[in-house]
C-alpha cells in the first residue's frame, strides 16, 4: 500500500490511487478527483516539459497537514495527495487529488480547496521549458 | 552553523541551492537575514516566503540555533 501523499518523480496510476482510496472504507458514497495534467502551450508559446522543484520536506509536511485539515473540515473518510517532481513532458499528469466521503457534496468541496490550498501553500516550483528557453511560472490563481 | 537553503528560481538567480552562515550565541533570523541580503542582494528580489526548519515564518525576531536550517523561497507555483 502507497501513502496516501507523495512526492514522486515517476508518474502514478488514476486506477491504483482511486482503488487504495476505496479500499479505505465501503461508507464512501462519492469520491471527486483532481488530476493537473502539463499543458504543451502557454503563455502564447510552445512548452516541451515542465521542470518541478520542491523543498522536499517543507512540501510534504504540509500536504499531510492539508489532508489532515479537509478530513477534519470537509468529514471525509479519506484523502490522497500525489505530486511530481522532476522533468515532467507536455501531456503527462503532474498532480492527483483524490476526496471520498459519505456524499458527493462534501467530496467536490474538499477537492476543489485541496488543489487550491496546495497551490498556495506547497512550496513547490514550476519551470515552463520551451523551443526558445526556459521561463519559472509566475503563480496565478 | 545555520543551513540556508535556495529553491527553484532563488536557487537558479543565486546560482546555488545552499549556504551556510556561522551561527552566533543570540542570533535571531533578522541577523541571519541581514547577513544573507549583504551576500545575495539578488535573492531578495524574488523571495516571497521564509521558513525555519521547515515552518513558514515572518517572525523576524525569532531566536535561532545552533544547526538550523533556513528556506528563502519565491512565490508558490506547484499543482
Amino acid at each position: 500500500m502507497t501513502d496516501t501523499v507523495r512526492l514522486q518523480s515517476e508518474d502514478f496510476s488514476v486506477d491504483r490511487e482511486l482503488t487504495a482510496l476505496r479500499a479505505s472504507s465501503m461508507r464512501m458514497g462519492g469520491i471527486a478527483t483532481f488530476i493537473g495534467c502539463a499543458r504543451d502551450f502557454s503563455e502564447g508559446r510552445e512548452v516541451t516539459e515542465i521542470s518541478f522543484d520542491a523543498y522536499g520536506s517543507m512540501a510534504l509536511a504540509e500536504m499531510n497537514k492539508l489532508r489532515d485539515e479537509a478530513i477534519a473540515k470537509f468529514g471525509l473518510l479519506d484523502a490522497r495527495i500525489v505530486h511530481r517532481v522532476g522533468v515532467v513532458s507536455a501531456g503527462e499528469q503532474i498532480v492527483f487529488i483524490a476526496a471520498g466521503a459519505e456524499h458527493r457534496a462534501p467530496a467536490l468541496q474538499a477537492c476543489h480547496w485541496l488543489i487550491d490550498e496546495l497551490k498556495q501553500r506547497v512550496p513547490i516550483w514550476k519551470k515552463e521549458i520551451t523551443p526558445h528557453g526556459d521561463a519559472w511560472v509566475t503563480p496565478h490563481p | 552553523m545555520i543551513r540556508v537553503l535556495f529553491f527553484g528560481p532563488v536557487a537558479e538567480r543565486v546560482s546555488s541551492r545552499e549556504t551556510e552562515i556561522e551561527f552566533q550565541t543570540g542570533f535571531c533570523l533578522q541577523d541571519a537575514i541581514a547577513q544573507l541580503t549583504a551576500r545575495y542582494p539578488q535573492a531578495f528580489e524574488l523571495v516571497s516566503f521564509i521558513a525555519v526548519n521547515n515552518v513558514q515564518t515572518r517572525d523576524m525576531k525569532l531566536a535561532l540555533k545552533d544547526n538550523d536550517e533556513i528556506a528563502l523561497m519565491a512565490k508558490f507555483s506547484g499543482g
